[in-house]
């Protein structure tokens, strides 16, 4: 991770999430494209997986299809430690596997960087999620984490903060 | 038609966030701009255009001068982006529970 990212994370989206179940099973939900077919994508549009290359640089394209509607979404693999550490950069796609913006938003970013920490205790393992926007510079993240003194809650209450603060 | 910027792209700019943070204040003709920046009124005019075509800001003609006034709403827009991919993690965890569920 160099040093940009480093800046990044103390501005970004953290979530923590605990599971029943050992830290091996939980990392191989992530890192094999059956396991995925089975749980990934959005809530009620099961996926098919087109690529899978579980590896640093590696890609999965998959397709999520529900009533006519498909959409395409993309990881390209960062950093793997097998069961301890997976970070991907994942957006939204087309078919040949392209990023294109969010559906949804054109304020969306275009791709966001994930480091999944996966840690044991007494056989329930947790994850704690980090993700923010590749395209945001240094210093727009520095920007963000002037305006409050708490990271953790992210830019949206920094961003009610800033508008406060610039309003006065 | 020209493409809109992104608003990341436009508050990457140190000089731009700070033309937003003053305008915020009150609107600013383009020369108190440039004279609060001490910077040529054509370099304001491009950082205030970059700012304009995102949606950041707004110019309005009064008399002979034109003012720019902040338009705060876009950076919420840009806030946004936490609370929805927080949900779509929820929903994922959520999913992957279950599955993990199954496979006891």
């Amino acid at each position: 991770m160099d040093n940009t990212n480093q800046h990044s994370a103390n501005a970004a989206l953290v979530i923590t999430r605990e599971f029943n179940a050992p830290q091996q099973k939980v990392f191989n939900a992530f890192a094999e494209a059956e396991a995925l077919a089975e749980w990934w994508g959005p809530p009620g549009f099961p996926i098919t997986v087109v690529a899978f290359n579980f590896r640093p640089g590696g890609v999965f394209h998959y397709k999520a299809s529900m009533q006519g509607q498909t959409a395409w979404g993309r990881f390209v693999y960062g950093q793997i430690s097998r069961y301890d550490l997976l970070e991907f950069t994942s957006s939204f796609s087309n078919g040949q596997g392209g990023v294109v913006r969010a559906p949804f938003s054109d304020k969306f970013p275009m791709e966001i960087f994930n480091r999944l920490e996966f840690k044991e205790q007494d056989g329930k393992t947790t994850i704690t999620l980090t993700g923010y926007p590749v395209n945001a510079t240094e210093e727009e993240m520095q920007f963000y984490a002037s305006m409050t003194g708490n990271m953790q809650q992210g830019f949206a209450g920094t961003l009610a903060q800033l508008e406060k603060y610039l309003l006065g | 038609m020209i493409a809109r910027r992104d608003v990341f792209q436009a508050i990457a700019d140190p000089t731009r966030r700070g033309i937003i943070q003053a305008v915020a204040q009150q609107s600013l003709n383009l020369n108190a701009i440039a004279d609060k920046f001490d910077m040529s009124r054509q370099a304001v005019s491009l950082h205030v255009k970059i700012l304009q075509e995102c949606g950041l800001v707004v110019i309005t003609q009064q008399g002979r001068e034109r003012y720019c006034e902040a338009k705060l709403s876009q950076l919420k827009e840009v806030s946004n982006w936490v609370d929805q991919y927080r949900q779509f993690w929820n929903d994922q965890f959520n999913s992957l529970d279950r599955y993990l569920d199954k496979l006891h």
